[in-house]
């Protein structure tokens, strides 16, 4: 079966006021259909710009992608048009972000907002035709099939009353029902891959287990395929079929989710599980990362975890280290790993 | 008992506005009757979601806010109504550490300013012996002696957090309240900053009040646990009694919701319904309306009090007999 998504090889820079920022080193990425993956890294790490590279919509200038290509479902996304993209972006990507600025507006009601949503998808990102033309039979049978299919979705994502609740204002939800109805909305074009930027991140415990069962659940019900982003160890852990561990702007690790915490190879990785307060860690028993996260203006040369690394070898310092099977689907970026290969 | 700090029955309301008038309407319980006592050189971790209350139960201890009832005690003496010179004093035992590392730090003065601040306030302490006191802060939280002309901004948040607990130190404390410190860090700095913290508690016999959402955290760093919900706490006990043997349905349910970093330890959460409203005022259990258990007529009507049901293990549940009803004495 061919990949739905390949990320090869791509880099990503943004010009700034204090220089040129290597935000993204060759990035490499493959999903298939029903994938469910985590993408894992601490701040700054490239995790949403990799995610926004496939709906294009990392704001370009001042970014620029100076290497590698996006292939989606066999079609390279990178050489389309805007008005291309408008449409490949509302039929097939679904996308839950992590900038709130984006998400509900509070001018509207859920429902006019699920119904825009859903005429935008089904328009294929052409322009929805305006509330004011509602009396056209045409456009009013399109709304009213929109508010149907609204209905579906809010139910679909588990608000309780959602038929009723659907005439609220966003403020007149909560967190976690705020993040039900962003949800619904990536979902209103059936998409082909849901891009789910820590859609938990800002919520409590309990709501948290709530979204994760919920998307669990619409893996199961429609066969999603989804790319869960987070910085939390446990929620991948709870929730993903694979993993994929980001560092300075490189996937430094990949793997299926059983493999990457029982066996994880690379230096970072085993750093970060070391990190995370879990059961039977008694006090004094964490491990930070020495150092801090490097500064992309000016990466450290060849592997970008050198800095940090308590196996740092000689040749770590001068390339960059490639991606080397280290088990059955994983793979790891270091050379402590087969360099006599 | 050597308790340093001991909250009794404390309650903080806050007015509700509403009406043509905008008169005062009713009042919003954020903290509704809370009791508990902390040891010195221990850590009581304070755990609850979002609008629980945290917060507002660090800052009346600290007395930047005035409870509306109860009292608190610290080191044997009543603090609550301390008139404003001898909260000076106060200020310089009791410290508060906040979540947003930049946010509480003044972007306009350097390192070494920020931490001599205290100095200079409660000391008036300044010239080289000042100096040399922040040198020596800056080093025992793991800053070098050339961050002390540097701003803020040029910090990572690890770093700022090494800032504002250096601050915190400055004054020699004895008490810290601690409201969520990691929250905003990644968690490899957050792991750095929790053991400084448990390093600074064994050097300087710190007592902590550690308030947090996250119960991996709080179970790496407390001693002891009270988790509030809706502004009561509903269950307390030592930490390793919360996690093996949690008896409120609401810790049960929390603490089957964290998410180990470990993939055979799925399933098996308990999903509570809804979230936190104060939408309508209950009469019963407050966690009624979410409660997974098998409740009990009382559940709708009564409040349950927080009990004793074992030896220091307090449970506001119905369900719990209280240890002298269970074995008449
Ligand atoms: N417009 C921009 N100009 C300059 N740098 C940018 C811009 N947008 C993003 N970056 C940089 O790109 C890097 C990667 O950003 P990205 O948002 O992908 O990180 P992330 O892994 O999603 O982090 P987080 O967990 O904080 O969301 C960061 O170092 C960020 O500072
Ligand atoms: N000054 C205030 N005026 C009115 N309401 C307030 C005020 N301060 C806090 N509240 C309310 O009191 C409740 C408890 O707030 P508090 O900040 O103590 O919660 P918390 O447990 O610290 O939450 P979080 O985890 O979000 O920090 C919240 O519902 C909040 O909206
Ligand atoms: S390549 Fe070298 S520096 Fe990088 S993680 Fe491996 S051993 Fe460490
Ligand atoms: S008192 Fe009743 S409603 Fe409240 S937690 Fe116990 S069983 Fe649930
Ligand atoms: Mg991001
Ligand atoms: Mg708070």
């Amino acid at each position: 079966m061919s990949e739905l998504l390949d990320i090869d090889d791509l880099h990503l820079e943004f010009d700034t006021y204090d220089g040129v920022v290597k935000v993204l080193a060759g990035v490499n990425l493959k999903m298939r259909r029903g994938d469910v993956l985590g993408l894992v890294g601490e701040t700054g790490c490239g995790k949403s710009m990799t995610a926004l590279s496939v709906p294009r919509l990392i704001p370009m200038p001042p970014g620029r992608i100076t290497a590698g290509r996006v292939t989606f479902d066999g079609e390279d996304i990178l050489s389309k048009s805007e008005s291309e993209m408008e449409t490949f972006r509302a039929r097939h990507v679904g996308m839950i972000f992590q900038d709130p600025v984006t998400n509900l507006n509070p001018l509207f009601t859920i429902r006019e907002q699920l119904v825009d949503a859903v005429l935008y998808q089904r328009q294929g990102g052409q322009k929805t035709p305006g509330r004011w033309r509602g009396f056209l039979p045409s456009v009013k049978q399109m709304r009213k099939e929109a508010h149907e299919r609204a209905v579906e979705l809010i139910r679909l994502t588990g608000i309780p009353d959602g038929d009723k609740r659907i005439y609220d204002y966003p403020h007149q939800f909560s967190g976690g029902m705020r993040q039900r109805v962003l949800i619904a909305m990536a979902l209103a074009g059936d998409p082909d891959l849901l891009i789910a930027d820590e859609p938990t991140t800002a919520l409590d415990v309990t709501i948290q287990a709530q979204i994760l069962r919920l998307i669990r659940s619409l893996v199961a019900q429609l066969g999603l395929t989804v790319l869960l982003i987070t910085h939390n160890l446990g929620v991948v852990a709870r929730s993903c079929e694979r993993v994929a561990v980001m560092y300075a702007g490189r996937v430094v690790e990949d793997s299926p989710v059983r493999d990457l915490f029982h066996n994880p190879k690379h230096p970072y990785t085993r750093g970060l599980m070391a990190a995370v307060p879990q059961k039977d860690v008694n006090r004094g028993g964490l491990h930070g990362i020495p150092g801090i996260i490097p500064n992309l203006i000016n990466p450290p040369p060849g592997c970008r975890f050198n800095p940090r690394c308590e196996h740092v070898m000689g040749i770590c310092r001068e390339s960059v280290p490639p991606a080397i099977e280290v088990g059955a689907q994983h793979s790891a970026s270091c050379f402590l790993y087969g360099q006599d290969a | 008992m050597n308790h340093l700090l001991e909250v009794r029955d404390l309650r903080k309301f806050f007015p509700v506005h509403g009406g043509l008038l905008n008169r005062k309407v009713a009042d919003f319980r954020a903290v509704d009757g809370v009791s508990f006592a902390l040891q010195e050189g221990k850590t009581l971790g304070l755990v609850g979601e979002s609008g629980s209350g945290k917060t507002t139960i660090g800052k009346c201890i600290l007395r930047l806010m005035e409870p509306s009832a109860g009292q608190i005690f610290y080191d044997g003496g009543d603090i609550t109504h301390l008139k404003q010179r001898d909260l000076r004093r106060l200020r310089s035992e009791i410290q508060m550490i906040y979540q947003a590392p930049a946010a509480s730090l003044n972007g306009r003065m350097t390192v070494g300013q920020i931490i001599g601040e205290p100095l200079w306030i409660h000391e008036r302490l300044k010239g080289d012996a000042a100096r040399e006191r922040v040198l020596e802060l800056m080093n025992v939280v793991g800053l070098k002696d050339e961050h002390y002309y540097r701003y803020p901004h040029e910090f990572s948040g690890g770093q700022q957090q090494r800032i504002g607990i250096a601050r915190a130190l400055a004054v020699q404390p004895r008490l810290i309240v601690l409201d969520e410190p990691t929250s905003a860090l990644d968690v490899s700095v957050q792991a750095q900053i929790l053991n400084l913290l448990q390093d600074l508690q064994d050097q300087f016999d710190l007592t902590y009040l550690f308030i947090s959402h996250d119960l991996g955290v709080v179970r790496y760093m407390c001693d002891e646990v009270a988790l509030l919900y809706l502004g009561k706490i509903v269950e307390v006990a030592a930490t390793e009694v919360i996690f093996e043997d949690p008896k409120h349905p609401y810790t049960q349910a929390l603490i089957s919701a964290i998410p180990e970093p470990d993939p055979d330890m799925r399933g098996g959460e308990i999903i509570i319904r809804g979230d936190l409203s104060h939408a309508f005022p209950q009469r019963g259990c407050p966690f009624a309306p979410r409660c997974h258990a098998e409740k009990l007529a009382t559940c709708e009507s009564v409040p349950p009090p927080l009990l004793e049901v074992e030896g220091a293990h307090l449970v506001a549940c119905h369900l719990h007999p209280p240890l002298s009803a269970a074995e008449p004495a």
